[in-house]
């Protein structure tokens, strides 16, 4: 039961579900929520596959540095969700459409 | 048996956290069903022997960014507000049927990328590869990090820094100027 | 000690950063301003107080601190074009930075007081600095190329504070007539220092000696209007022509009377003690190059008119600070007079004698000025009892510029008058020079004590400007300056031993040590050069100071025993007339202005046609204003004019213009239907097109991005995988 299939299926529907938070909602802080799902979806296969193939580790350093690199975006990205929500008193994502045209 | 039954608890939690957050209109539900998602993710590296990343999983994601968004949540007013500045009304934050349509749609092309490759990777993937006994990480790991991957884990130490200082700066609410 | 880039190099940069600090702060905070400037040249003060007993310890004519570094170098195969910067310091350097730095902390002292209700009280210390880091640049400097770069600055300076007082029209006038009169000398300055690179090919003092000393000018001529003149002559006379401009000799000399509209201290520190000197620094280090271009008469002449023209207009000025500065061009031309006659050493300390007692006579003149608002002498009269301090240091100026024994000015200028009767002895042609410098001293003492007996003494004329005149006081930043300037005017620290090479002996030769260190580069000592060494700055000092013999006074300045016999006969004979001339002088001022026995009235009414020439300055103004710029420079211009008008204008310019007509007709058809219609209005039709499928991709939206991303992934998949 435990087995390479099996882990990647479901990181295949962390993976999935990640990517439907990201789009459907319009919430900035619900879309790293999505982003942050997606980053542990990566993480467990890399540990999967250490598991499955060779076992000598390189995979788990992987996910520890997605960690740290996620743990960081996610200081970076609610720093700047709060500083835009001082400027512009909403997390809206479509407020945040300066590019616009 | 003991493992079997951990991994169906963890894959039925983190699965099921994963489609709560999907579909919970209250931002702060959809936090906490991501912790879960969370605490199921740790079970699973647990299952495939990978101690010491399930406790880093638990530690900085449960103890940390977790908490770090309630924070923001709760800073930034919760599910948000669906009027924009000028009175009219803006698609839900939690979305609406449209957006989950689309994200539908991008989902379905996504999985179609990624089960391509999967299928891609399991063809020459061996089905009799053989699987080790678990055995404690911690040492191992160490030694890698501070022996082969030196480079990057002082490069990631130093982006930790920049993250810590840039988020710092960023979030500061600047002195309005009144001259 | 060691000399290295921070035993050096603040000498100059303090002054300059203290100049580019307070440019920034000095509107806000001017006192803090004022102090940064008045500290920052003290400290270089005490540096080139360092580096002078350094000197006077080694007591060697040789020593000497050469450090380079190159600055550019556009050298291209054989051809070389290497720049280098460096400074270069000897005896003559080392006095020369104590001067100035000396003299220019005092008048930064003074000037706090004197300009403190200036309602542009920073703005002077502004200038004051950059000027001060300028001259100390030029005294530093090893080579041409620097020292014309500063040069150029102080003439800058110069021209700032001369126009400090920009809302008088007088004072505008005479900033620009000064930088364009100087300009004259900067231009003959410039191409002499081309003239020299094309021969040297480097502008370095020491490399210009060796050039000399290895004959490399020898035979070398140009063609000046197809006649033969020999690049030494030329490149000499082109850098004596800058030292005209800068030093106010005869012809260039107009300028100098002008500049006393600027503030005194200014006067005192620029136009007295060091930039007008900088001229004369020049042309005693090109001394070599005057000797070879055989031009050393041609400078005795300019210096003794100078010397002569400049005392007699001094004579009738009644504005105090005019009578100084026409003092100030008569004794500059006592200095190039003395470089004219060989008189190397005396014509430098007369240049260091002449900035301590100028600089402390123009204080002094501030302070009266200071005192009782005005500077007409015939409204002065028994200041005296006013300013009683003020009274002594001038007195004690007084005695030095005429010259009287146990003064600096005696020492000096003696000792030039002494080599001229010594050349006039010997050549005839030198006879006038010694005459007029005679002359010149004769009124040089009168004119003088004019001055300070108009001033000081007898009964105040104008009683209104006397009863308001300020009681002096004595105070660190008012009259303590002109006491200790005034203490210099002794000739005891110019001839007498300080050296420690002996004990102080105020009467005798032996302990010169002022003839005994500066070294005249003369034929004959030339080759000594080849062995003197640069360094880089980084560079340890590795010159060995106990291995340089000890200077030894030679009494026969290297004369055979006779010859030296001669000259001390001539020089004895000079002395005692130059003694005589000056108490002459001083006994002719006083029983005229003081005792009254000789009426000056009747000399003014019986010579009424020099009386007049002398009013208007020989008519130099007349002439460069009247007949050069009126009529040669003006009809040349409207004839330009005309030419510009008539010629250009109407054929050239308005044919030109039928030309474009015609086809600017033809372009318009074609630049309406063709370029406007069909490409223009065609680009902006497919830009609309364009931007109308973009703006709805372009929507800001970052989900619709991601989205979109995804599909063109999954399209790149499935093509991959089919």
């Amino acid at each position: 039961m435990i087995n390479l299939g099996s882990y990647l299926g479901i990181s295949f529907a962390l993976f999935i579900c990640g990517i439907l938070v990201m789009i459907a909602r319009k919430n900035i802080i619900a879309i790293l929520l999505g982003i942050e799902l997606i980053l542990n979806a990566s993480a467990l296969n890399f540990a999967a596959y250490t598991k499955f193939s060779n076992n000598n580790l390189d995979g788990h350093i992987l996910s520890l540095f997605i960690i740290v690199t996620a743990a960081a975006e996610a200081a970076v990205g609610l720093g700047i969700v709060i500083r835009f929500f001082q400027l512009r008193e909403s997390i809206h994502i479509d407020d945040a459409a300066s590019l616009q045209n | 048996m003991f493992t079997n039954t951990l991994f169906l608890l963890s894959a039925a939690l983190t699965l099921g956290g994963a489609i709560a957050v999907v579909y919970s209109q209250n931002l702060m539900h959809a936090c906490i069903y991501l912790l879960a998602s969370f605490f199921g993710v740790a079970g699973l590296y647990a299952c495939i022997g990978a101690d010491f990343l399930a406790a880093t999983q638990l530690v900085v994601y449960a103890g940390g960014v977790v908490i770090l968004m309630l924070f923001a949540i709760m800073l930034t007013g919760g599910t948000g507000n669906n009027i924009n500045r000028y009175g009219l009304e803006k698609i839900a934050a939690m979305g609406n049927k449209k957006t989950y349509f689309f994200a539908g749609i991008t989902a379905i092309l996504a999985s179609l990328i990624v089960l391509k490759i999967i299928a891609n990777v399991l063809k020459d993937q061996s089905t009799t590869a053989v699987i080790t006994a678990n055995a404690p990480t911690v040492e191992r790991i160490g030694t890698l990090l501070a022996t082969d991957h030196i480079l990057a884990f002082e490069i990631s130490s130093v982006m930790l820094l920049g993250a810590l200082i840039g988020a710092a700066v960023i979030s500061r609410p600047r002195k309005e100027r009144h001259d | 000690m060691d000399y290295t880039f921070w035993t050096i190099a603040p000498i100059v940069l303090l002054p300059f950063f203290a100049f580019v600090i307070n440019a920034f702060i000095v509107k806000k905070f001017t006192k803090l301003a004022v102090a940064i400037s008045t500290g920052s040249i003290f400290v270089s003060f005490l540096f080139a107080l360092r580096i002078f007993f350094d000197f006077m310890n080694v007591y060697s004519v040789g020593y000497h601190i050469h450090k380079v570094f190159p600055w550019f170098n556009l050298s291209s195969g054989s051809h070389v074009f290497e720049v280098k910067m460096g400074i270069y310091i000897d005896n003559m350097t080392s006095v020369m930075l104590l001067m100035v730095t000396g003299v220019a902390t005092l008048i930064h002292v003074f000037s706090t007081w004197y300009m403190h209700d200036d309602p542009r009280f920073g703005r002077f210390f502004v200038y004051m600095s950059l000027f001060t880091s300028a001259m100390l640049g030029l005294v530093l400097s090893d080579n041409l190329l620097s020292v014309f770069i500063f040069w150029e600055l102080m003439g800058f300076c110069s021209y700032s504070l001369i126009g400090f007082y920009y809302e008088k029209e007088g004072a505008g006038n005479a900033s620009m007539k000064a930088f364009m009169t100087t300009r004259v000398g900067d231009v003959f300055f410039l191409l002499g220092i081309l003239a020299i690179w094309s021969v040297v090919g480097n502008v370095s003092f020491v490399d210009i000696y060796n050039a000399i000393a290895a004959g490399k000018f020898n035979g070398l001529t140009i063609s000046v209007f197809s006649i033969g003149v020999p690049v030494a002559t030329l490149a000499g006379f082109s850098i004596f022509m800058g030292t005209m401009g800068k030093s106010a000799q005869v012809p260039l000399q107009v300028w100098l009377p002008d500049a006393m509209w600027g503030p005194t201290p200014c006067s005192a520190l620029i136009h007295a003690a060091t930039m007008v000197a900088a001229g004369v620094y020049l042309s005693l280090r090109m001394y070599p190059l005057m000797e070879l271009g055989h031009l050393t008469t041609f400078i005795a002449y300019i210096g003794a008119i100078t010397a002569f023209g400049a005392a007699t207009i001094a004579l009738i000025q009644t504005d105090i600070k005019a009578v100084l500065a026409y003092s100030t061009i008569s004794q500059l031309g006592y200095m190039v007079l003395g470089i004219g006659v060989g008189s190397y050493n005396a014509s430098f300390m007369h240049l260091i004698t002449h900035a301590v007692f100028k600089a402390c006579l123009f204080l002094s003149a501030g302070s009266v000025i200071h005192s009782i608002h005005c500077q007409e002498m015939p409204q002065m009269g028994g200041l005296r009892k006013k300013l009683p301090y003020t009274f002594f240091a001038m007195l004690l100026c007084c005695f030095a510029i005429a010259g009287v024994p146990f003064f600096s000015g005696f020492v000096s200028k003696d000792r030039i008058l002494g080599d001229a009767l010594v050349m006039a002895f010997n050549n005839p042609v030198y006879i006038p020079v010694a005459l007029l410098g005679f002359g010149g001293a004769l009124l040089t003492a009168f004119y003088m004590f004019r001055m300070l007996f108009l001033t000081f003494l007898g009964e105040p004329r104008d009683h209104h400007i006397y009863d308001h005149a300020h009681e002096e006081h004595l105070g660190w930043n008012s009259n303590i300056p002109l006491l200790i300037l005034s203490v210099f005017t002794l000739g005891l620290f110019y001839s007498g031993s300080f050296t420690g090479q002996g004990e102080v002996n105020l009467f005798g030769s032996r302990n010169e040590w002022f003839s005994t260190l500066i070294h005249k580069p003369d034929a004959e000592s030339l080759h000594h050069y080849a062995e003197y060494k640069s360094e880089d700055f980084g560079d340890v000092d590795t010159r060995d100071k106990l291995e340089l013999p000890k200077a030894e006074y030679d009494p026969n300045h290297g004369m055979s025993e006779e010859v030296a016999h001669h000259v001390h006969y001539i020089h004895h004979v000079g002395a005692i007339a130059s003694v005589i001339i000056a108490f002459a002088g001083i006994f002719l001022a006083f029983s005229m202005y003081v005792k009254k026995s000789i009426s000056a009235d009747w000399w003014a009414q019986t010579f009424v046609g020099w009386r007049r020439a002398l009013q208007n300055k020989y008519y130099f103004d007349d002439l460069y204003i009247g007949k050069i710029i009126q009529k040669g420079l003006i009809p040349f211009n409207n004839f330009l004019a005309w030419f510009d008008m008539g010629i250009y204008d109407k054929y050239g310019v308005d044919g030109w213009a039928a030309v474009n007509r015609f086809a600017y007709t033809v372009s318009r058809w074609f630049d309406n239907t063709v370029i406007d219609s069909g490409m223009v209005d065609g680009t902006g039709w497919s830009v609309r097109a364009m931007n109308t499928i973009l703006r709805w991709v372009q929507s800001g939206k970052i989900q619709l991005y991601f989205i979109v991303l995804i599909a063109v992934l999954a399209g790149y998949v499935w093509k991959l995988s089919f």
